[in-house]
């Protein structure tokens, strides 16, 4: 069949993604991992897996299986994929939270819990890739091809991540143990770099179009930029594999990608910039609104880490150089699209059936966005804050500001959940003759 | 007995190219009594006017992904098998209703093109320009037994759909 249908299991993988998110807001409220512990211990571990695997994959995941599609105006590979592969990575990630756990002395030692987190973690995230895979490789164009390189990013990402998981086992022999002491770099440069920035440019060129009426950016122009940014985590991740292999340093690899980063993100900052002035529609909804934060964020990022290389001070301050690329940047710009994605998928499943045939609401007749401003602005600040804090060594700081992102976030997802419940849909038209009202966590067929 | 050439013009159209000198290198080639199998990317509706002004007459049929077959056959001869698909689009009456849904915010093309189509009588057609692909729509439109024609222009700013109403 031609065409997009609604994806059923999104739903699901955003629950899952939020309920990680505020696990990761608990640690950090509670003072567990960096910056109270070391930057490398395993309760930063944790946290760190929590955000990037638990919130960040499973976000971006959930999205994917809608947008891809969408991107490539063809069906999903297959359908009955995607929740197994949900089970898989929630089972994995908690194996190899165990394994950190283990680590740290904080459960009794059972350091197998890591490699089988990862074997699990693997074959979820296999089927993931497969799948969107499979389905963007039908028609790789435009921003699907950020999809296809953001994927073979997250393969380079979990390929580093099993090897460190069986070398702290101590299952991987000394080439393990030479992979694991200096290629940690590598694997957050195809996780954060490759993985999530690249997939979130892709999917936002089409939302971002699609939503404010604006003309498609060039494919030569947005290929520049997914050229140079896939240029940056390819030379981080071969060149620095290759420079562990000769066991000399990973400076200048890292410095050339850097440099090559910084260029992508200017380029997608050029990008989005004609998508805002290219636009027909001349009001700003929320969610473009609070992405404009995001996007301060990731130029942010940019500086901040430039501003940090020529004071000779990127090492010490790595940790807040990640918070605000992690919290600013990628988690910001997820929670403005999760409330309009939600919105958007919403309206169409309850009232697809009847359009046209009886009066139904506009998709902005489900949010109240007068309520829900608030909570991102305030969201934003913190995370602002929290940066700061991180920058001054305040680690008391940082707490406060992780808790007023907690209660931020809790205000989102009860404005979310008020979408999904049709709550603010005045009565006469909440449910017409004919509609179902949704389900919270899936999609009905 | 027609002889089709096949003549994909698919991964130049992919690749951003333009497969008009290929097309037609193709039908320089041609010995009589032969026919071209065009494969393409969308329905390549200027083709048709130029084809038909070298007497070669069409029949086209969707392919899943919104690709294109299309049949380009002598003028003089019919297609020995038209394709069912493509005898089912024939004699599609003009439409009665026309519908510029360009300048409209998502997802108000969509309704509008929901709402006119269920006012169609058995049989009768819409035509409506859109801004993008309503890959959204395609899933509501099969639910209600419509079927639809749509490709991009040929400038490529905007795409245009038929709906047909069961009849």
């Amino acid at each position: 069949m031609i065409g997009t249908n609604i994806s059923r299991w999104t739903m699901t993988y955003f629950a899952a993604a939020l309920a990680w998110l505020f696990v990761a807001l608990g640690l950090l409220v509670a003072g567990v991992g960096y910056p109270a512990g070391d930057i490398a211990s395993p309760d930063t571990l944790v946290l760190v897996h929590v955000i990037c695997v638990g919130w960040l994959s499973l976000a971006m995941c959930g999205a994917l299986f809608q947008f891809v599609p969408v991107l490539v105006a063809k069906p999903l590979f297959s359908d009955k994929w995607a929740l197994p592969a949900l089970a898989l990575l929630t089972v994995g990630l908690l194996s190899l939270l165990g394994g950190f756990l283990c680590l740290g002395g904080r459960l009794p030692p059972a350091l197998w819990l890591l490699p089988l987190g990862a074997i699990v973690l693997v074959a979820g995230f296999g089927l993931v890739v497969l799948d969107l895979g499979l389905t963007a490789w039908l028609r790789p164009t435009g921003p699907a091809r950020f999809v296809l390189v953001g994927l073979a990013s997250l393969c380079a990402t979990i390929a580093f991540g099993a090897i460190f998981a069986f070398a702290l086992a101590g299952w991987a022999g000394s080439v393990g143990g030479v992979v694991l002491a200096s290629g940690i770099p590598l694997h957050a440069v195809a996780g954060l770099g490759g993985w999530l920035t690249l997939t979130a440019m892709g999917v936002s060129y089409r939302l971002l179009a699609m939503f404010m009426l604006a003309p498609d950016v060039d494919d030569r122009q947005s290929g520049v930029t997914l050229a140079v940014g896939a240029l940056a985590v390819a030379f981080a991740v071969a060149g620095g594999a290759l420079a562990v292999g000769l066991a000399a340093g990973l400076q200048i690899v890292l410095s050339i990608a850097a440099v090559l980063g910084i260029a992508s993100a200017a380029l997608y900052g050029r990008d989005v910039a004609g998508i805002f002035s290219n636009r027909k529609r001349r009001h700003l909804e929320l969610n473009m609104r609070m992405a404009t934060l995001s996007f301060a964020s990731l130029a942010g990022v940019a500086l901040l880490g430039i501003a940090l290389v020529a004071f000779d001070a990127f090492l010490a301050n790595v940790g807040a150089f990640a918070f605000l690329a992690i919290f600013g940047w990628l988690s910001g710009l997820v929670l403005a699209k999760l409330y309009k994605i939600v919105a958007f998928l919403t309206w169409l499943e309850t009232y697809g059936p009847v359009m046209g045939r009886a009066p139904t609401p506009r998709v902005q007749d489900l949010v109240a966005e007068d309520r829900a401003t608030k909570w991102f602005v305030i969201y934003y600040a913190a995370v602002w804050a929290g940066t700061a804090a991180l920058l001054g060594g305040e680690p008391a700081a940082l707490r406060v500001a992780a808790a007023a992102m907690t209660v931020c976030v809790a205000g989102i997802v009860h404005e979310i959940v008020r979408i999904r419940r049709l709550a603010d849909v005045a009565r006469p038209l909440r449910l017409p003759v004919g509609v179902v009202a949704p389900h919270l966590l899936f999609a009905r067929k | 007995m027609i002889q089709y050439i096949d003549v994909d013009v698919r991964p130049i159209l992919r690749a951003g190219g333009e497969p008009f000198s290929v097309i037609m290198s193709a039908l320089e080639n041609l010995a009589p009594r032969q026919g071209l199998r065009l494969y393409a990317t969308f329905k390549p509706i200027p083709l048709f006017a130029v084809m038909q002004k070298k007497g070669f007459a069409h029949t086209e049929q969707a392919l899943e992904g919104g690709e294109w077959e299309v049949l380009f056959t002598p003028a003089e001869t019919q297609p020995d098998e038209p394709a069912a698909a493509a005898s089912n689009f024939d004699n599609w009456p003009d439409p009665a209703v026309t519908l510029d849904n360009r300048d409209l915010d998502p997802p108000e093309p969509m309704v509008r093109i929901l709402a006119e189509a269920d006012k169609l009588g058995p049989g009768e057609t819409l035509s409506a320009l859109l801004r993008r692909e309503p890959v959204f729509l395609f899933p509501q439109l099969e639910k209600r037994g419509f079927r639809w024609l749509g490709g991009f222009t040929s400038d490529g700013t905007a795409y245009e759909l038929t709906v047909r109403a069961p009849s």
